[in-house]
């Protein structure tokens, strides 16, 4: 009991620690600077949570997160079972693929604001972007990966095409479509905040954006807490949600909680 | 044999078709967004070779380096800290991973309010932002190093230094790299963003400029040098890792055949 309890206090004293330094900071030998003490951020942020307007922007941000990476998920899945089904569609692809996916989706965004102007289909279209030749490739290697003595044995048994897909193909591809759901669900969440701060797109980066140009310092500091919190959690339930759906298949099966 | 063949001629021919028809699709082109590839290039050349190159492809590629190299060291070292003493981690595990779940572009407005717009500010944010995943990654790659591994070690009465730098090190090398190439990635990120917050030197805030000027040909050459940028980077970073990591991804052959 004793030694359990231990590492846990002394979280909490790096935590109280951490902010202890902070407030000394703001508070001693940066007074009257652009660093807000924490105790006028923690203010702000109880303002915030009574504010309708941040829970549009929030709202707003949760909406576009989503709706990028759920078109992501649906174009990429499709899209990825088609190359992978077809070997000279896979080699050709591959090098386009290959170019693409190291870019990331912020050097884009001077167009797409060119095109779409500073609303929520720019800051959308820029989450899928972003989003969806990861999952395109990640479904093309599950594709490929599946076992062949299994296709076989599927073909041998008389399933169509269709049958087969369904049932081993696709199984198959599941861990790697679950792992590159995991990595962009946060992604999807840090294209939709650079949207809004780099490109005007409305939620928490347009917020963000609005306070620093307004040198509103404690309401950013704010701001950028709740995107901490955000973040968090969108990689916890990406996790959790993983290893939920997943939970049936063999590389998840053998882990046990330690 | 033949189908191999022709599956590395699709492989080699695609992109350049791809290419070749952005080419000819474009010639004509009197759309505003998507002005002729012979344009953008021609601009290309003009802005980024001669004219803005000591001043503004330098500066972002000299920004993006030492702020790079300067998290993984910060990264690797912390992340060996934090593995290896508990009351550390106990005391840094929380603080690490909120600071990890805030998105790394939003690190920069509070730089640029705690420090102004200068290239130290786009340091600083460079830096920051990019040594979370590799400290992560640290920190990971040792606490599931090997027990057995750590027995032996002390067996052998291998002395600190020693087991730092023979056992812990390659053990987890691995993970740090895989760590320190996401790293690469967050550093390209917000080189790109702090020079298009309000800056007015970099290739990012050139390329930023030219769109809120409506001038889409320098925008165009701009979207390009950044995605060769992004594509180098990693290329040169996948060079590297398959050379220092050769005997891991060997032995991983190994095991799998």
């Amino acid at each position: 009991m004793n030694k359990n309890l231990r590492p846990l206090l002394v979280s909490a004293g790096g935590m109280l620690a951490a902010l202890a330094l902070w407030q000394v900071t703001a508070t001693g030998p940066m007074a009257g600077g652009p660093l807000p003490s924490a105790a006028a951020t923690f203010v702000q942020l109880a303002g915030l949570v009574a504010n309708e307007a941040f829970w549009a922007a929030l709202a707003e941000t949760l909406v576009i997160s989503l709706a990028g990476l759920t078109s992501a998920a649906v174009v990429g899945v499709v899209t990825g079972v088609l190359i992978g089904s077809f070997e000279p569609v896979r080699y050709a692809t591959l090098a386009v693929l290959e170019f693409l996916k190291p870019i990331p989706p912020i050097v884009i965004l001077p167009l797409v604001v060119l095109i779409f102007g500073p609303t929520t289909q720019m800051s959308w279209f820029l989450v899928f972007f972003g989003c969806v030749l990861p999952i395109i490739m990640q479904t093309v290697s599950g594709v490929h990966d599946a076992d062949p003595v299994t296709l076989d044995t599927a073909r041998s048994y008389g399933l169509g095409r269709t049958e087969i897909l369904a049932r081993v193909t696709l199984p198959s591809a599941m861990p790697f479509i679950g792992t590159a759901m995991r990595v962009a669900a946060p992604a999807a969440l840090v294209i939709t905040v650079v949207a809004g701060l780099l490109g005007g797109g409305p939620g928490l980066g347009l917020s963000i954006y609005q306070a620093q140009a307004a040198g509103d310092y404690p309401v950013l500091y704010a701001y950028v807490v709740v995107l901490g919190v955000l973040g968090l959690s969108f990689q916890g339930a990406s996790r959790l949600a993983e290893r939920r759906l997943l939970h049936w298949h063999a590389s998840y099966r053998e882990v046990l909680p330690a | 044999m033949n189908r191999k063949l022709t599956n590395w001629a699709l492989g080699v021919g695609t992109p350049f078709l791809l290419v070749a028809a952005w080419w000819m699709f474009s010639e004509n082109s009197t759309n505003t967004f998507f002005p002729p590839l012979g344009m953008i290039l021609e601009r290309f050349q003009a802005l980024w070779l001669f004219e803005h190159f000591e001043s503004d492809v330098m500066l972002s590629l000299r920004n993006l380096v030492v702020g790079y190299a300067l998290a993984t060291v910060i990264g690797v070292g912390l992340g060996f800290v934090t593995a290896l003493m508990p009351v550390a981690r106990w005391a840094l595990d929380p603080l690490i991973h909120f600071l990890r779940g805030i998105p790394p572009v939003a690190l920069v407005p509070i730089f640029i309010s705690l420090i102004g717009f200068g290239i130290e500010m786009r340091l600083v944010s460079i830096t920051l932002a990019a040594m979370f995943p590799t400290l992560i990654a640290t920190v990971d790659g040792i606490r599931s190093v090997d027990s057995t591994l750590k027995d032996v070690s002390s067996v052998y009465r291998l002395t600190r230094a020693e087991k730092l730098a023979q056992v812990y090190l390659p053990a987890a090398g691995p993970q740090i790299a895989s760590g320190m190439q996401v790293s690469l990635q967050v550093a390209f990120v917000v080189m790109i963003a702090s020079e298009m917050l309000g800056s007015s030197q970099g290739i990012g805030a050139m390329t930023l400029l030219a769109q809120q000027s409506f001038m889409t040909s320098d925008m165009w050459a701009g979207i390009l040098l950044l995605g060769v940028i992004g594509f180098g980077a990693n290329l040169v970073f996948e060079v590297i890792k398959n050379k220092v990591l050769a005997w891991y991804v060997g032995s991983k052959r190994l095991a799998r055949s």
